[in-house]
Order: structure tokens, then sequence, then C-alpha cells
């Protein structure tokens, strides 16, 4: 019983956990990546998980500002970059 | 280039394993904190009670509180940070400022144009929002303003730059509106002043440093909902500073290739 309730406790925690271990994989893929537009993706994709870490983390705040300016801006400006140098890299 | 992979991998889980293991040990102490340090206790303690209004803040929200009034100071020099940036990226592209384009686009189809003329408006909704209720929900200025900034930079790509260059919506607007917000920021706090206060107090402390016969404080409540007086005021100019200053950014940016060539010209001789 004890251990049930300690891991409902901890499920916060493991949940968090799962998160960051993912945002690596997203990281390694948008390091690999030959195609820009995907590499702009996959750092999208590690962005909101970092923001729904920063939302377990209580802090709403900057939750508020890390998604419009890493899922919004961010891409956007990168996506009008690739544009003028050219998608593939290499 | 398989040797590299390796490396690579083996990098990712040293990296991996460097921040969880001592994470695990306990290096951070334990996590939850048991406690809250004694500077957090007193920020809680003293920024919304009304029991107590020696040193209060008059806003629910701890967290605009001490952005904008125990620490205000902070907070200004960020936003001159913010808007020395802009200015310079905008310096870079000083030759070609507020010209029309010299390409004309349509923008995108018809029904594209008006599913983002609703979406506009609700994330305009979203940001003022944001802005508005800095002094009682999680968000501010800052966050507002970055919300907002989404809509024009859509807009843009939407409607084209022709629709902006028709409208009556010029470079000089948006420069004399940011310019008129960070105005607003530094002289807003400076009104207190005039009566027992310190800058960037927006409620009288029992901390008189001489004694004023004028009494000026901003109001805490308007009706009955808290107004956080001087953060309300600091939210609404910092959300207009930053979307109009990420407007200017993304108007440059997305000028046509033939015109953002020219002040790259001669780049290799020195300006």
């Amino acid at each position: 019983m004890s251990t049930v309730i300690s891991f409902i406790e901890n499920l916060v925690f493991i949940i968090m956990g799962i998160i960051a271990t993912t945002s690596i994989i997203f990281v390694v893929l948008a390091v690999q990546s030959k195609d820009l537009l995907k590499t702009i993706i996959f750092s999208a994709v590690q962005s909101t998980l970092y923001a729904l870490l920063l939302f377990l983390l209580f802090a709403p705040d900057i939750v508020l500002v890390y998604v419009a300016v890493s899922v919004g801006l961010l891409p956007l400006l990168s996506i009008l970059l690739v544009k003028k140098v050219g998608r593939y890299e290499g | 280039m398989k040797v590299r992979n390796i490396f690579f991998v083996l990098l990712m889980i040293f990296v991996v394993l460097v921040i969880s293991i001592p994470t695990l040990l306990g290096a951070f102490g334990t996590i939850p904190p048991e406690h809250l340090r004694s500077i957090a206790k007193q920020y809680l303690f003293l920024s919304y009670n009304p029991y107590n209004k020696s040193l209060w803040s008059a806003s629910p929200e701890v967290v605009a509180a001490i952005v904008w009034d125990y620490r205000g100071l902070d907070t200004l020099y960020e936003t001159m940070v913010f808007y020395t940036a802009i200015i310079g990226a905008l310096m870079l592209y000083s030759e070609i400022l507020g010209s029309k384009d010299v390409i004309g686009g349509k923008g995108l189809s018809f029904i594209v144009k008006r599913g983002t003329a609703i979406v506009l408006l609700a994330i305009l909704a979203v940001g003022i929002s944001t802005v508005l209720h800095g002094m009682i929900t999680p968000g501010g200025g800052f966050q507002g303003g970055a919300i907002m900034a989404v809509a024009p930079i859509v807009a843009l790509i939407v409607f084209s730059r022709t629709f902006l260059d028709k409208s009556k919506l010029t470079y000089a607007h948006f420069i004399s509106i940011r310019s008129l917000a960070l105005l607003g920021v530094i002289l807003a706090p400076l009104i207190p002043l005039i009566s027992n206060a310190f800058i960037f107090q927006n409620q009288a402390k029992s901390l008189p440093i001489f004694q004023s016969p004028i009494f000026f404080t901003y109001p805490s409540t308007i009706i009955d909902v808290p107004m956080g007086g001087l953060i309300a005021i600091l939210n609404i100019f910092e959300g207009i500073a930053v979307f109009s200053a990420f407007a200017l950014a993304f108007m440059i940016l997305l000028y046509s290739e033939e015109l953002s060539r020219k002040p790259l010209e001669g780049e290799d001789i020195g300006y």
C-alpha cells in the first residue's frame, strides 16, 4: 500500500523524467538531420516538451513566454532563414 | 562516419548520466524542497497582505509583484536590453526602413485569408487578456506582448506585404507607438516620487524618506477588482512595447530579397 502511495506521489517526477528523456531524442534528431526544415520541426517538438516540463515545475509565467517564442516566433524566423539559404545541408 | 555516430551517441549518454546521477544522489537537496527559503516566505507574506500594508504591493500574483515592484529596476534594465537589441537590428537595415517593397504579392487564397482574419482576432484577444490580467493570473507585459506578436507576423505572410504597404499603418507609426510605450515604462514609476515614495513603488509603504504634503499612490483596486496599482499600468506599456518591437523586427525580415540585399552591398569594404 505504501509503495502505491509513494508511486503516486512521485508520478509527476516520473512524467518529468520521461518528458526530459524524450526531449533528448528530439535534440539528437535535430542535430543529425540534413533537412533543415525537419530540424526546425524537431526543435519545435523539443520546445513543446520543455514547455510541458516548465508547467509541471510550477512556472506558468515562463510557459506563456516559452510557448509563444520557441514554438511560434523562433520556428517562423528559422523557416524564413531556411527559405533564403536553402533547405538541404551539405 | 560510423565512428562519428558512435562518439555522438556516447557523448549523449555521458551528458544524460552527468546530469541525472548527481540529481538522483541528492546534489540539489530534496526535490521538491521541503521548506521555503526565508526571502520567499517574506515575499509570500507581504505581497498581498491587506492587514499589514507596510510593505505590500497590492498584487495577488506574487511573481508580478516581484517583477514590477520589489525588483522593478531589474525589469526596467531588461526592457532596456530588449530595446537596444531591436534598435541594433533596425540600424543594420537603416537604408531600406519604411520603404515600400518592390515586388507586389497577392497573399494566399481567399479561404486562408478569411480563416486567418478570425484566428488573428483570437490571438490578439488572448494576448490582451494576458497583459490585462498580469496582476491576478500568471502572465504580464512581456508574455502578452510575445503572444500578440504572432498576429502581425502571420498577417504579413498570409495577406502579403502589399497589404501592409497599402494600409495606413506605416513604419513610423510602429516606431512612435513603441517609443511612447517605453516612455510610459520610464515615466509611470517616477510619479510616486512627488509623494512619500520611492521609485518603482506602486503602493505607499511605511518607509517615508521625507514628509511630502502630497499623498499619492496608484489605486490598489478598481471597484472591487485588485489592480496592483502601478503593475497593471506597466504591464500595458510593456505589452505594447514588446508587440511593436517584434512586429518591427519581422517587418524588416520579411522584405523581399531584392530589397534586403541593398544594405548588404559594399559590406566587404566596411561601413
